[in-house]
């Protein structure tokens, strides 16, 4: 049930303060354990056989010479493993994932794929024997573009699915009346957009160890965002019962919602343990998480919109291409949230959109940070900069204009409460005294005449949990222990962000105790709550009121229990830092520990609490301002300045807060300016997979990022108002960053990333 | 072929059995246990593994094991001044969120921990260039200019 009761408004002990994070400590010091790190005694190396061709069926693969080569304990293929059709994603109970995957298949789909794994006694041999597999292959006619792969009578990659490649059925979405929207248009502004395949880039590769027990029991420690997630399929995949399948996962470094998959390694790590009865380790190399992880889908997208002279959108139409690469992975969840997003953001009454999803046979696209919204509000921001072009109006005037209001109908179908664009808007219009950057001197500086400088807003809205593609749950346990610390129990991964800290200021906060008092233990699925993951921006939203709500219910047992002990009502007394106190004298009080501990017949106890949360959805908020260099001698934009105006409701923890921004950003410039995994597209090989030829944006790069965090717009579905941060600043930054551009040199790009080749281009065209 | 290597580490001195082809990140990983150091791409492009080697910062993943043979090499398991102390960098890194997933700070505090040792009262520039090596994901880097910056003044006020 969603909580639609008013915002409690107090004056906050622990939340919206920086409390020092439970996890960084460790990470300080190098204790921290990451999956990679873990030893196990007797432990092999797992390491994947991965095909050299894009499209074509085994047939034959001979693995004696490897199975010979001393030190090699076992090899898997396709005649060898279970053939299982499964989801690459373990979404559960959602629609947003396709079951269009087997552990190994007898088909290659991309180049990079694996076809074959060994388990042997080092990482070398494992190395060694891959090339001792002589895989024959019958080749296949490829398709590595979705126009190319949506053709009639292109070669199909798969044999699931609605058919034509694609990954599912046209995603649609009308309101309004279309034709009559654009017979009252003014003018309409038609273009295509494009986007490119950016990388999540995580800096720890993904890693998992693979033990089984004397009962058949698996251990397994992953590196995942989604540790229930991997506990559900590698059950159902396995054949187990979810009680023989534990997983295990202490730090990990970085997702960015690209660990959400269930791998095709994890179950092959899985099935070389239980082949040859000991632990085994499967470890990424950086090649690996390129051609074997997940990257953002690259998008092709058409927009044309209708405009009164006044600046009212009267119609928007738009068509979008998602490409899934060889598997559906998350293509259907973010081919649904990306074109459901461009219901909204700036008003519009009618409305068309189509998405699509094609599979090509290049590597697998997914979740990725902006999941599918990225794309669409790229076209839809960059457009309404040219339609204030086109009326001779400040682009920030229009976009004011337009901006989505409260209680307008979200993407999710109801309407927005917490609403905060306009807001972050006008906040940053006033605090850079926009109107004057706008009318500024724009005569270049005579020391650096090459140089042009330009000004840009971009602007968007993202939900926390995936509703209503999932109707999510969260989960938490509170217990307050005899001594009058508290335990929370969590089952939502430490990506990194500090949302564990966040989880138990809630808790303490709550509960009337320390930040101090509460310890957390997360990442075994054994032992803690049943979670869905930490993706959509959701954990504080979802998992923060789940422990609120638990924790309001242990505060309300601890008082009943020194009520008893105090020898007064239960309505009598409070309970703040620590010591509970009767109301009408605060001098006669208990501590927790006290009100928990023995007393003359009355033995210490235990009080433990769960709650769960089923909410719909909030939005989160942001523009985005910029300042970039255009360099016209050598084509490189240097983003010099970023001003981010983000709405997130409650604040919990305003330093962990603002990382998620500031991090959001550095990778938001990645893939608007430089980063792009590139696939040859006569081969399907690809072209940049190591941390060189994949350009980044690193510390000499970063501009100046002076964020500011409004909380004018909490949302009562979240623990005191608070929404999610984690995918936000990556979606505002790129149109900001093209609509600066374009104000530097007004030359106006529809891609991303917008190279130094495509500048220069650009400029001699608009020159010549 | 295997070698016994010996040097010190961390203040201590120690022997490793490895391998001639083994990887200094490898062989502290893996024969000494110290797995702080963290393994991002083990071909030197993301400075994950920096470790300081007779006072040079190092891509712990492109130099060979043997090649440690007699030298001194700091590692992040070294870097606390005592068992309850912790390195102003370390410190400034907790307070100013400075590490996220974490993967990198390792790395990161060993090169900043070089950069502070040479240059005292580095310039946002210095810090900037300093840390071109290292990679990291997670902060967009303001936070950890920012902790940089104010262990920086902390090593200042404690040197007068």
């Amino acid at each position: 049930m969603n909580v639609t009761a008013p915002i409690e408004e107090r004056e906050f002990k622990i939340v919206g303060k920086s409390v020092k994070r439970d996890d960084v400590l460790e990470k300080v010091t190098g204790e921290a354990e990451y999956t990679g790190d873990v030893k196990l005694p007797g432990m092999l190396h797992g390491k994947i056989k991965r095909a050299a061709t894009a499209h074509a069926r085994i047939k034959s693969i001979d693995v004696s010479k490897a199975l010979a080569y001393p030190g090699v304990k076992a090899v898997l293929t396709h005649e060898n493993v279970p053939r299982v059709l499964h989801y690459g994603s373990p979404h559960p109970r959602s629609a947003s994932c396709t079951k269009d995957q087997y552990i190994l298949d007898d088909k290659v789909r991309f180049w990079g794929e694996g076809v074959a794994a060994v388990a042997a006694i080092s990482e070398e041999i494992a190395d060694e024997a891959l090339d001792l597999i002589e895989v024959e292959y019958e080749p296949l006619p490829a398709v590595f573009e979705p126009e190319d792969a949506a053709q009639p009578g292109a070669p199909l990659i798969h044999n699931v699915g609605p058919g034509g490649n694609l990954v599912l059925d046209p995603v649609r979405v009308n309101r309004g009346d279309i034709d009559a929207g654009f017979a009252q248009a003014d003018f309409v502004l038609e273009g295509t957009f494009s986007g490119g395949r950016p990388h999540p880039a995580y800096m720890e590769p993904n890693v998992c160890i693979a033990d089984w027990d004397g009962s058949n029991k698996l251990t397994f420690r992953t590196s995942t965002q989604t540790a229930f997630m991997v506990r559900g399929i590698l059950a159902e995949v396995l054949g187990l019962p979810l009680t023989k399948v534990r997983v295990l996962v202490d730090h990990m470094g970085g997702g960015f919602g690209a660990k959400q998959d269930c791998f095709q390694h994890e179950f092959l790590c899985a099935l070389l343990a239980k082949e040859t009865r000991r632990p085994v380790k499967m470890e990424f190399t950086r090649h690996e998480t390129f051609v074997a992880g997940r990257s953002r889908h690259p998008c092709k997208v058409w927009l044309k919109q209708g405009f009164k002279n006044d600046g009212t959108l009267v119609a928007r139409d738009m068509k979008l291409v998602y490409d899934s690469g060889a598997y559906g992975s998350h293509g259907p969840g973010v081919t649904i949230v990306g074109t459901n997003a461009a219901t909204s953001l700036y008003r519009c009454e009618n409305v068309r959109l189509e998405g699509r999803c094609v599979y090509t046979n290049t590597p697998i696209n997914g979740a990725f940070r902006g999941y599918g919204v990225v794309q669409s509000y790229y076209a839809l921001d960059i457009q309404m900069d040219e339609a204030a072009e086109r009326l001779g109006m400040d682009p920030a005037e229009l976009k004011l204009k337009n901006v989505v209001r409260a209680g307008d109908i979200a993407p999710s179908g109801h309407p927005i409460l917490g609403h905060g664009l306009e807001i972050c808007l006008q906040h940053g219009i006033d605090v850079l005294d926009w109107k004057k950057l706008r009318n500024r001197d724009r005569t270049p500086d005579p020391k650096h005449p090459h140089i042009s400088k330009g000004w840009g807003i971009g602007c968007e809205m993202h939900g926390s949990s995936a509703y209503p593609g999932i109707k999510e749950q969260g989960n938490a346990t509170v217990k307050v222990n005899e001594d009058g610390t508290v335990t929370l129990l969590t089952g939502a991964a430490g990506l990194g962000t500090g949302a564990h800290t966040a989880l138990a200021q809630i808790v303490a906060e709550e509960l009337g105790v320390r930040f101090e008092d509460v310890g957390i233990i997360h990442g075994d699925t054994d032992v803690v709550p049943w979670d869905i993951g930490a993706f959509a921006s959701h954990t504080t939203y979802l998992v923060g009121t789940a422990a609120k709500m638990a924790a309001t219910k242990v505060r309300g047992a601890v008082l009943e229990r020194a009520a008893m002990k105090l020898q007064v009502t239960p309505g009598e007394i409070d309970l703040s830092e620590g010591r509970i106190f009767v109301t009408a004298e605060p001098g006669r009080f208990m501590t927790v520990a006290e009100a928990m501990g023995p007393s003359r017949g009355i033995p210490a106890a235990n009080i433990v609490a769960n709650g769960t949360y089923e909410p719909t959805k909030s939005y989160s908020f942001a523009a985005h301002f910029t300042e970039v260099d255009v360099d016209t001698e050598t084509g490189i934009v240097e983003v010099k300045r970023v001003i981010p105006v983000h709405d997130i409701g409650r604040v919990i923890h305003p330093i962990a807060a603002q990382g998620q921004i500031e991090g959001g950003i550095q990778q938001g410039i990645g893939h608007t300016l430089t980063e792009d995994y590139i696939i040859d597209k006569k081969t399907g090989r690809s072209l940049n997979a190591g941390l060189v030829d994949y350009k980044m944006p690193l510390s000499m790069d970063m501009p100046d990022i002076e964020t500011i965090i409004l909380e004018a717009a909490p949302d009562p579905g979240g623990p005191w108002g608070a929404k999610g941060v984690g995918e936000d600043p990556i979606i505002a930054i790129g149109p900001a960053i093209a609509n600066a551009i374009h104000d530097a040199i007004g030359v106006r790009f529809h891609h991303y990333p917008i190279t130094p080749e495509d500048i220069l281009k650009a400029l001699r065209e608009k020159g010549a | 072929m295997k070698r016994i290597v010996e040097l010190t580490i961390n203040g201590e001195p120690r022997d490793m059995t490895v391998d001639t082809c083994r990887s200094l990140l490898d062989a502290l990983r893996d024969d000494v246990g110290l797995t702080g150091t963290k393994k991002g791409c083990d071909v030197g492009d993301c400075g994950a593994c920096t470790v300081i080697v007779d006072g040079e910062p190092v891509n712990a993943c492109l130099m060979l094991a043997v090649e440690a043979e007699g030298r001194t090499v700091e590692t992040v398991e070294g870097l606390q001044p005592g068992v309850d102390t912790l390195h102003p960098l370390q410190d400034a890194f907790m307070r100013h969120g400075a590490s996220q997933c974490g993967f990198c700070t390792p790395g990161i505090l060993m090169m900043a921990k070089k950069l502070l040792d040479d240059n005292p009262r580095p310039t946002n520039e210095d810090i900037r260039f300093g840390l071109s090596g290292n990679i990291c994901r997670c902060t967009g880097y303001t936070k950890i200019f920012d902790a940089i910056k104010s262990a920086a003044l902390e090593m200042e006020a404690a040197r007068s």
